[in-house]
């Protein structure tokens, strides 16, 4: 289902439940996905994936169509992770390298987690970049979106999207041949 | 390894999701955040469900406290209407007959009386001035009654 008939069925009190499952079932992977990424974890992922589709809910009456729809569900995903990381480093108390170096034990002893070397030594190597790095660097590496695309979701401008994710490839390579 | 490490490009290496999930778990998201928004709907914000139960804990004893305020202020209004209701519409001049003239009235009405002016509530209590009051007292020689 289109996003535009996905709106006009919510739009109608009738179809509303139907319209919403439906975008659920659509964009449930791309930002679980998103949120794994960043926060690791399964359950903190499910968490915070819940969470987005509720305020998604709560907030689709709202939604100007000027914007994509899934660029506005990619936005509230973001802004939910950054959220929660910087929650996470407060609750604790610890300096950023720290929760880096929590979330990169969870790489190591996860049962959901498997890879051959190289791949977990990505994982922790991206878990070395500032959150919002490592955003771009996930948004242009795995899902492969345009800067353009990107820029509308961080609110960055193209240019400085190109730079931090060519200085985010050149950190990861540096720290793998280091390590 | 090492090797590898040293030539290390990440274009030449193969993108790989390391991460699962629960098996089912994206046939299974769905209806649970449909459950999440439907209880979203129905939810109380935090701050009215505890104002909600606090009202709740403090509604029975101040209802009470409420009606017996009520009944005090209802009560002692009538009392006092009562008490000068009768006497507040009489002239002085026929308060002064009454007490002049009424046989019926005992030692110890005039007693009672001379309490009152010690406590100089007479002109009040009367409705007449405090010395036509003492004028009253004397005729029936209260000093006597006294002692």
């Amino acid at each position: 289902m289109e996003d535009k008939e996905i709106l006009d069925k919510f739009s109608n009190p009738e179809s509303q439940n139907m319209a919403f499952n439906q975008l659920v079932r659509k964009y449930q992977q791309k930002i679980y996905w998103h949120i794994r990424k960043m926060v690791i974890d399964h359950d903190d992922s499910d968490d915070l994936t819940q969470e987005v589709f509720v305020k998604v809910w709560k907030n689709l009456g709202n939604f100007r169509q000027d914007a994509q729809l899934y660029t506005w569900i990619y936005r509230i995903a973001t802004n939910e992770c950054l959220t929660f990381l910087t929650n996470k480093k407060k609750r604790f108390f610890l300096p950023i390298h720290d929760v880096a170096a929590e979330l990169a034990e969870k790489i190591d002893t996860s049962p959901d987690i498997s890879g051959d070397e190289i791949q977990l030594k990505l994982q922790k190597a991206l878990l070395r970049l500032p959150d919002k790095q490592r955003l771009v660097f996930n948004m242009k590496y795995y899902d492969e979106m345009k800067y353009e695309e990107i820029s509308e979701i961080l609110g960055t401008s193209v240019g400085a999207l190109k730079t931090s994710y060519h200085l985010a490839v050149k950190k990861i390579e540096e720290f793998i041949k280091r390590d | 390894m090492n090797k590898m490490k040293e030539d290390f490009k990440l274009d030449s290496l193969p993108k790989h999701n390391v991460y699962q999930v629960p098996e089912h778990y994206f046939d299974r998201l769905p209806t649970r955040v449909m459950e999440r928004t439907t209880a979203a709907e129905k939810h109380i914000p935090a701050w009215q469900q505890g104002l909600w139960v606090s009202l709740r804990a403090v509604a029975a004893p101040l209802v009470l406290l409420l009606v017996f305020v009520g009944v005090f202020f209802f009560n002692v209004q009538d009392q006092d209407k009562d008490e000068f209701a009768a006497v507040q519409p009489l002239a002085e001049q026929e308060i002064l007959d009454y007490l002049h003239y009424n046989e019926d009235l005992e030692t110890a009405d005039f007693a009672e009386l001379s309490y009152l002016t010690k406590q100089e509530f007479t002109s009040d209590f009367l409705n007449i001035s405090s010395t036509a009051a003492e004028a009253e007292l004397e005729y029936y020689h209260i000093r006597n009654i006294e002692e």
